[in-house]
């Protein structure tokens, strides 16, 4: 990433662990978000990642560990003290007071005089373009229109850090798509500290600089959407941010990888051993004709039609391999049936210890 | 709402259950406009003057003004005492919390004349019978669990989020309380205090083992009463409780609407 300095860590997270009695929902949390940045923690349900989000705002109390803002530590501070803006996945808006009353109500709590509350909750509408229903009641909004109210309303009171817990989830897909622009949009307009939980890669991956991808309490991979979907650290995280196929093979004690009868190529130094083979559906050519690390002859044995996508299954040696390509028309699209030689590059074959899930 | 196409049987048998559940209340009206010395049904002639021998009743007066005090007063009493109460119910976990519950809510489910008896033993050693004291605290004995209930059933109801945000926002406990939950709690709160207001203003069976010459209820009265004559006056008293009763639950309807206060 081209930076000039190194940005300063804006907030931290040390040895932070949950347990209820005996089970420990998340055994030892570290992680480190920088001033400005804004990072998803991006996981399956209960994987801990709301967890720690309010864990973040004050709204359930770790077990154990600290957490720290600015260098501060702020683990025992109340919740009201702490000063972050959150939006939650319900909205959350006040029912019985108006747009503007509920975007002045963290201003009001701050005792900001009430003329410049009004005149700040103003301009926090018209940022979020809601500037002509300040007067109406929460439920007379859409959802989206809700949504942008909370946001305007944690972002008003200018918090240290703004955390969304799936903001976009009761949205319908259209809306989604739109509120994710406008979401980064302000958070990179106003330079604030942002922590987005999902369980959607498509927002993780799209509107954050870094991704955290978590499973059972633990942090599988830390990293920027391209290095968590290029070189996913386990094969939890390659599997769960993207589709991919999954062959069998081992790695011989020379260091040759044989799946499916055939010697495969991967980028990477290999461990002998069973292992579980990863590739993307995308990366893989239909028809190869040219010089390819890994080419695997096949059959196709079903197509499946999405639009701007079709999807081939290909029977190659006792296994079965996905491959989707962009729908096209300069050539006569494949029958059930039709001979294929699938084709990839090295860096495509992501090879991990067989058995992790 | 939906509108449902409702076949012919089916409306007369609705027709007819409305017909036999409020028959006897309608009869009142009617009945109240009697000229008779006695009740008797078909009147056999038209007059107010059991509405004016009402109102020149003082002893009747007077219970009715004992009544709607208490009733005020009760109504106010069990809002703020069941409005933390049930905060503290559905809000916090602790030991025993159920079981607590279950003992504040007991009271519904034990016998009325049971808990009169019980009341009149405990009393009767504090001197609290035939004083309003003694009223209020026993219509709060029965009252309150109907509040409890009631705002029980809202708070849990009531989206957590919103007192979660406003603590985000910066507002320390007791603001969130006032200034989030009890605003939303209102339509329970007003359910809450029409029931606890009916039920004080209509008890009977425990009341009358604490009213005496000195005080007494207007329900009491009534029963007194009819006990020794029969005439047409409380019909005429019946009358107008339905009419009271009916403009408390108007002005709940009026609040929030029927529906929203009570089924939710």
């Amino acid at each position: 990433m081209p930076m000039t300095s190194a940005p300063e860590e804006h907030l931290r997270l040390e040895g932070i662990g949950v347990s209820f009695g005996a089970v420990n929902v998340i055994p030892s949390l570290d992680l480190s978000v920088r001033k400005g940045e804004m990072v998803a923690f991006l996981g399956p349900s209960g994987c801990g990642k709301t967890t720690t989000l309010r864990i973040i705002a004050g709204l359930n109390k770790p077990s154990r560990g600290q957490i720290k803002v600015g260098g501060r530590d702020i683990t025992q501070l109340p919740i009201h003290d702490r000063d972050m803006g959150m939006v939650f996945q319900s909205y959350a808006l006040f029912p019985h007071m108006n747009v503007a009353r509920n975007v002045a109500f963290g201003l009001q709590m701050r005792n900001v005089p009430a003329r410049e509350a009004e005149t700040r909750a103003t301009q926090a509408l018209e940022m979020v373009q809601l500037g002509h229903l300040a007067h109406r009641k929460p439920k007379e909004l859409s959802g989206g229109q809700q949504q942008r109210v909370a946001l305007a309303r944690a972002l008003v009171i200018e918090p240290s850090i703004l955390l969304l817990d799936e903001p976009l989830s009761n949205l319908d897909a259209k809306l989604r798509d739109e509120m994710r622009v406008q979401i980064r949009a302000l958070q990179q307009q106003s330079g604030i500290t942002a922590v987005f939980v999902t369980h959607d890669q498509v927002e993780a991956l799209s509107m954050c600089d870094r991704v955290v991808v978590m499973r059972g309490g633990q942090v599988e991979q830390f990293g920027t959407p391209t290095e968590v979907y290029e070189r996913p650290a386990t094969a939890f995280v390659a599997n769960f941010v993207g589709r991919t196929n999954r062959l069998k093979g081992t790695v011989t004690s020379e260091g040759t990888l044989t799946a499916a009868g055939q010697q495969l190529r991967s980028a990477t130094t290999l461990a002998p051993g069973a292992v579980d083979i990863l590739v993307r559906p995308h990366r893989i050519r239909l028809q190869e004709t040219g010089e390819a690390a890994n080419k695997v002859e096949g059959t196709v044995s079903s197509i499946t039609f999405i639009g701007d996508l079709v999807q081939y299954a290909v029977r190659v040696g006792g296994g079965e391999i996905v491959v989707e390509e962009a729908t096209r028309r300069d050539r006569s699209p494949l029958a059930v049936g039709d001979g294929v030689t699938l084709g990839w590059s090295a860096e495509d074959t992501l090879v991990y210890p067989a058995g992790e899930k | 709402m939906e509108i449902h196409k409702t076949s012919w049987p089916m409306r007369i048998i609705v027709f007819l259950l409305f017909v036999y559940l409020l028959a006897p209340v309608l009869l009142v009206f009617p009945l109240s406009f009697s000229g008779d010395q006695v009740l008797r049904f078909p009147p056999s002639f038209w007059s107010t003057r059991w509405y004016s021998a009402l109102f020149a009743n003082s002893q009747m007066l007077k219970a009715f003004w004992t009544s709607l005090s208490l009733a005020a007063v009760v109504t106010v009493l069990s809002i703020v005492i069941a409005v933390p109460a049930a905060w503290v119910m559905t809000r916090l976990r602790f030991a025993g919390r159920d079981l607590l519950f279950n003992i504040f809510t007991a009271p519904l489910l034990l016998p009325t004349i049971v808990l009169g008896l019980a009341i009149l033993i405990v009393f009767a050693s504090f001197g609290l019978l035939a004083t309003m004291q003694g009223l209020v605290f026993a219509h709060l004995v029965v009252t309150l669990p109907y509040a409890l209930r009631v705002l029980a059933v809202s708070l849990s109801t009531q989206d957590r989020a919103c007192e979660e945000a406003a603590r985000t926002l910066g507002a320390k406990p007791l603001t969130v309380f006032f200034r989030v939950t009890v605003p939303m709690l209102a339509p329970g709160i007003v359910a809450a205090a029409a029931l606890c207001f009916l039920v004080s203003f209509d008890e009977v069976v425990i009341t009358l083992f604490l009213t005496g010459p000195r005080i007494s209820t207007l329900p009491v009265e009534l029963y007194n009463y009819v006990y020794n004559q029969a005439d047409p006056l409380v019909a005429a008293a019946s009358a107008l409780l339905i009419l009271l009763t009916l403009g408390v639950i108007m002005i709940v309807e009026r609040a929030m609407g029927l529906g929203k206060a009570f089924v939710k």
